[in-house]
């Protein structure tokens, strides 16, 4: 699934959007200027868009914004690039939800990790949001991908992942740490990896031969 | 800021995953005052962000362990009823149609002394004049109520029209800026 890049710039100028002016001509230039090319390289526009329109809200001023959108096409870029070394290209929905997932602290071999569990790009895309929403909440982006990864893992709903933060959340209303909580959370996952007869380990549920004598962790499985 | 942020049992009180009998007796009284002012807020079927995955966990809870009874003990019937729950409507599941859920979520803030609130985030365009929220109760609590698609999105709340607040009880992210941006993900 595509964002319709082109088209929402053609929108966003015939839109009442602009009509209110929502932002400033020097921002709609730089928000054209800066879609375009992302566009040319498969980003989808509309994070950009909507940074700007929030920043005119907010009474950022222009430098700032300007330098605030570069920013927002660079995430999109680490993000489409992550995404492609993982096995998912094309695919805008994903490459925002890593931009997302990058914003709230997690990095571009984070969302390798997680498009590496070869799950269709639909799952990932709930699963960089969800690891972006645990590191929001004070997660170790290190425990968020590994947690979010070993429940991609084990096949889960989009609804079961969208309910990880709310178990954090709740381990944390009982004492335990952001990253505590995830911790256990993925032993949990691991055990229940390890139940269904998956070669899971102490270090989280794998996919594929288990570890190796030599220790090296097991391979991904490779991407359809 | 005057925001006001109750302690986190408080917020499992609101819950309704423990009853005020359960809290410390020094938590009480802010127990019984935030009961008191969500009982002024009408009891449609929604959700509040800051509790939607409280309450989720502790509906998914109950389902793997298979103790719904337990919702007829009457003090948890009386904390059930003043859980904002969730209403998932869901449409037919038909191929990507699935993805187009929508999930009607209340937006709740303690804002002592404002005299107008409102909401801004991606759903509104960050538009500070499309979503006022309503006072309720004795006047701090202001709520609003939304339908929006699942997905992730990020939100703040306006004060008096000037003041940018993300919701105290929320996952947050820097929005580029220099603040925070509440983030909600459905």
């Amino acid at each position: 699934m595509r964002f319709p890049s082109i088209l929402s710039l053609a929108l966003l100028a015939a839109s009442p959007l602009a009509g209110q002016q929502r932002f400033t001509g020097r921002i709609a230039t730089v928000v054209e200027s800066l879609g375009v090319a992302a566009t040319a390289r498969g980003l989808p526009v509309d994070p950009v868009i909507e940074k700007a329109i929030e920043g005119s809200a907010k009474g950022i001023p222009a430098e700032r914004l300007t330098t605030a959108l570069r920013v927002v096409v660079d995430q999109l870029d680490t993000a489409a690039a992550s995404l492609r070394a993982g096995g998912i290209s094309g695919d805008t929905i994903a490459i925002a939800a890593g931009e997302f997932a990058i914003t709230a602290g997690l990095h571009g071999r984070d969302i390798t990790e997680l498009a590496r569990t070869g799950r269709p790009a639909a799952d990932v895309t709930v699963g960089l949001r969800v690891a972006g929403t645990l590191a929001a909440l004070g997660v170790p982006p290190l425990e968020s991908v590994k947690l979010v990864s070993a429940e991609l893992r084990l096949g889960r709903s989009p609804a079961d992942l969208l309910a990880l933060p709310g178990r954090v959340e709740s381990e944390v209303a009982h004492g335990a740490t952001p990253a505590q909580a995830a911790a256990g959370l993925t032993r949990a996952a691991a055990g229940q990896a390890g139940g269904q007869g998956g070669p899971a380990g102490p270090g989280g549920p794998h996919h594929g031969p288990p570890p190796g004598k030599s220790g090296e962790p097991p391979p991904h499985p490779p991407h359809p | 800021m005057n925001e006001r942020e109750f302690h986190p049992d408080v917020k499992r009180l609101l819950d309704g995953e423990i009853t005020i009998a359960d809290l410390p007796p020094e938590l009480r009284a802010e127990g019984e005052e935030a009961l008191r002012l969500l009982a002024a807020v009408d009891r449609s079927p929604v959700s509040t962000p800051a509790v939607t995955w409280r309450v989720m966990a502790a509906l998914e809870r109950r389902r793997q362990r298979v103790r719904w009874p337990l919702l007829l003990v009457p003090a948890l019937a009386m904390a059930a009823a003043l859980v904002l729950w969730i209403n998932i409507n869901r449409p037919s599941m038909v191929g990507p149609s699935a993805a187009s859920n929508v999930v009607t979520v209340r937006f709740v803030l303690v804002a002592p002394g404002a005299q107008h609130v409102s909401l801004a985030g991606t759903f509104n365009h960050w538009d500070p004049r499309a979503t006022p929220l309503v006072r309720s109760g004795a006047g701090d609590l202001w709520t609003a109520t939304l339908s929006l698609p699942s997905g992730q999105h990020q939100y703040a709340f306006v004060v008096d029209g000037t003041r940018w607040v993300p919701d105290p009880a929320a996952p947050a992210v820097d929005d580029g800026f220099g603040r925070r941006n509440s983030v909600l993900t459905l």
